[in-house]
């Protein structure tokens, strides 16, 4: 469960969230909607714990912002997989290097990670291209590899930060599928988007945003 | 066991993948080490030398001529317990006679009908010590002794000897100290460079759950191994250095330089694991801040 008591958070220009009261269930699959620089990726950031409210908390499974430990964040962030926009894709290592990377992380066998990557991939459509470089991927091969590097070590929560935003209509939609798909297997799904025609009558939960104010959800 | 071998691998493959960096680190550490390693030969061979010549200091002790025998044996005695003394040697009034034949070729006896030589002894001191030797306070204790007539040492040599000894230990120190800070400024600039190159994998490794020493790992691997490749041309060009240097060098002054290449290549890669960890740990500390 994550839940956000009161949290705010303000950048020093100016921008932010305020008084956010929010949660999400287990196995809740919510989309945050809101204009850029509306606060939606500050949002995701404060659940991650890559920013720490200034006022209130974030509440994530048993990992309470007010009072975790910096050491201990890593561990939150392993019941984590994260999406971006930007893929964050290491061009230096092929997509297999790239995927088992978060299981080296955690501290998996070799013969668990070629497994688990294998499977990965396979859930992802990307059989068969593990020792292609990111430089040899399409955009939407990219980011269903950054699908697959965040749900190769099962994680609890996906966090997708505007992961359709450098994609085809097409492709974005098949993304959000394969979201579904993961969603319908017990994870959580809380993707962020500018794209209210992408996301509207999938029947899932909306949050809006808008000027770092959640204003229904 | 396979995280340790993967942060290992990872450390190893980050040479390959920032070669340029590291052709810098190594061969900025391949430099310092080698002045560092040649600081080390010359101070250890200065010290033979200062061993050597302190080998040649000599304190002579005449005795007063009514005293006898017995007592100053005696006396003698009580010299080898004062410290800094090594040995004592005794010279009677016959040893002294034959020491003037070899040296003169004549009898003291045929010159002036008896033997005027007084008994006297020689004092060596002590040859190992690692700071500044004064043997004044030895003279002084001699000198107490009611029995000893005369004194003879080489002060102002062995004052200017001790002297330049101690300011040259002193000078080498500080240089081996500038040495080292400096390669650990190289390797932690290095790796600052490399780690900076690396940011973006730094990021997705604290996304992901990496905790810091995780993230730090192979950063200071790549430094350690940095340090031990250049610890390794160091010791290979001091070693053929000094081979060649000893020979030549034996064949104009019969001196042989004193050096043992293990030894050698132990200290030059401990120092470069010690401070390429320091380097490396530094930068990435100071990065993961």
């Amino acid at each position: 469960m994550i839940r956000l008591d009161n949290a705010s958070y303000t950048y020093a220009k100016g921008s932010g969230v305020s008084n956010v009261n929010i949660t999400f269930g287990d196995d809740e699959f919510a989309f945050i909607i809101g204009p850029t620089g509306s606060g939606k990726t500050t949002l995701l950031r404060m659940i991650y714990m890559d920013l720490m409210p200034q006022v209130g908390k974030v509440v994530v499974d048993k990992y309470d912002s007010s009072k975790i430990k910096l050491r201990k964040i890593p561990y939150l962030r392993r019941k984590i997989g994260m999406v971006f926009q930007n893929y964050h894709l290491l061009e230096d290592r092929n997509l297999f290097d790239n995927i088992a990377l978060s299981l080296h992380v955690i501290g998996f066998s070799k013969n668990e990670i070629v497994d688990r990557v294998t499977e990965s991939l396979e859930e992802v459509g990307l059989d068969g291209k593990e020792d292609r470089y990111p430089e040899e991927l399409s955009g939407g091969e990219q980011q269903r590899a950054c699908v697959a590097r965040a749900l190769v070590k099962e994680p609890d929560i996906i966090l997708a930060d505007e992961p359709t935003g450098n994609l085809d209509p097409v492709t974005s939609f098949e993304l959000i599928k394969l979201f579904e798909e993961v969603n319908r297997e017990g994870t959580a799904v809380i993707m962020a988007s500018h794209d209210y025609n992408l996301i509207k009558g999938r029947g899932h939960r909306i949050v809006e945003i808008q000027d770092g104010t959640v204003r229904q959800s | 066991m396979d995280k340790m071998m993967f942060l290992l691998s990872e450390g190893v493959k980050n040479l390959w993948r920032h070669k340029l960096t590291a052709f810098t680190a190594i061969f900025s550490t391949f430099l310092t080490l080698s002045v560092a390693g040649s600081l080390m030969i010359v101070g250890q061979n200065t010290n033979k030398v200062i061993e050597y010549l302190r080998g040649k200091y000599k304190i002579e002790v005449f005795f007063n001529e009514n005293v006898p025998d017995k007592q100053i044996a005696t006396v003698v005695e009580a010299f080898n317990k004062i410290n800094g003394v090594r040995s004592t040697t005794l010279i009677s009034r016959s040893d002294a006679g034959k020491i003037f034949k070899s040296q003169f070729g004549e009898n003291i006896l045929d010159i002036v009908g008896y033997n005027p030589l007084p008994v006297s002894c020689v004092v060596n001191v002590v040859t190992f010590q690692n700071d500044k030797m004064n043997v004044m306070p030895i003279v002084e204790r001699i000198k107490s002794f009611p029995e000893v007539d005369e004194v003879l040492y080489q002060g102002r040599l062995i004052y200017r000897i001790e002297t330049y000894y101690q300011k040259f230990v002193q000078v080498m120190t500080a240089l081996l100290i500038l040495v080292l800070v400096i390669t650990v400024l190289i390797i932690s600039n290095t790796v600052r460079l490399t780690i900076f190159a690396k940011h973006e994998l730094i990021q997705a490794l604290q996304l992901i759950g990496a905790t810091r020493s995780f993230v730090k790992a192979p950063f200071v691997i790549e430094g350690v191994l940095h340090g031990l490749i250049g610890a390794t041309l160091a010791a290979i060009l001091l070693i053929a250095g000094v081979e060649v240097g000893s020979d030549l060098l034996y064949s104009v002054s019969k001196f042989k330089i004193q050096y043992s290449p293990f030894v050698l290549f132990g200290i030059l890669s401990s120092l470069s694991i010690v401070i390429s960890f320091l380097g490396s740990s530094r930068a990435i500390s100071r990065f993961l801040k």
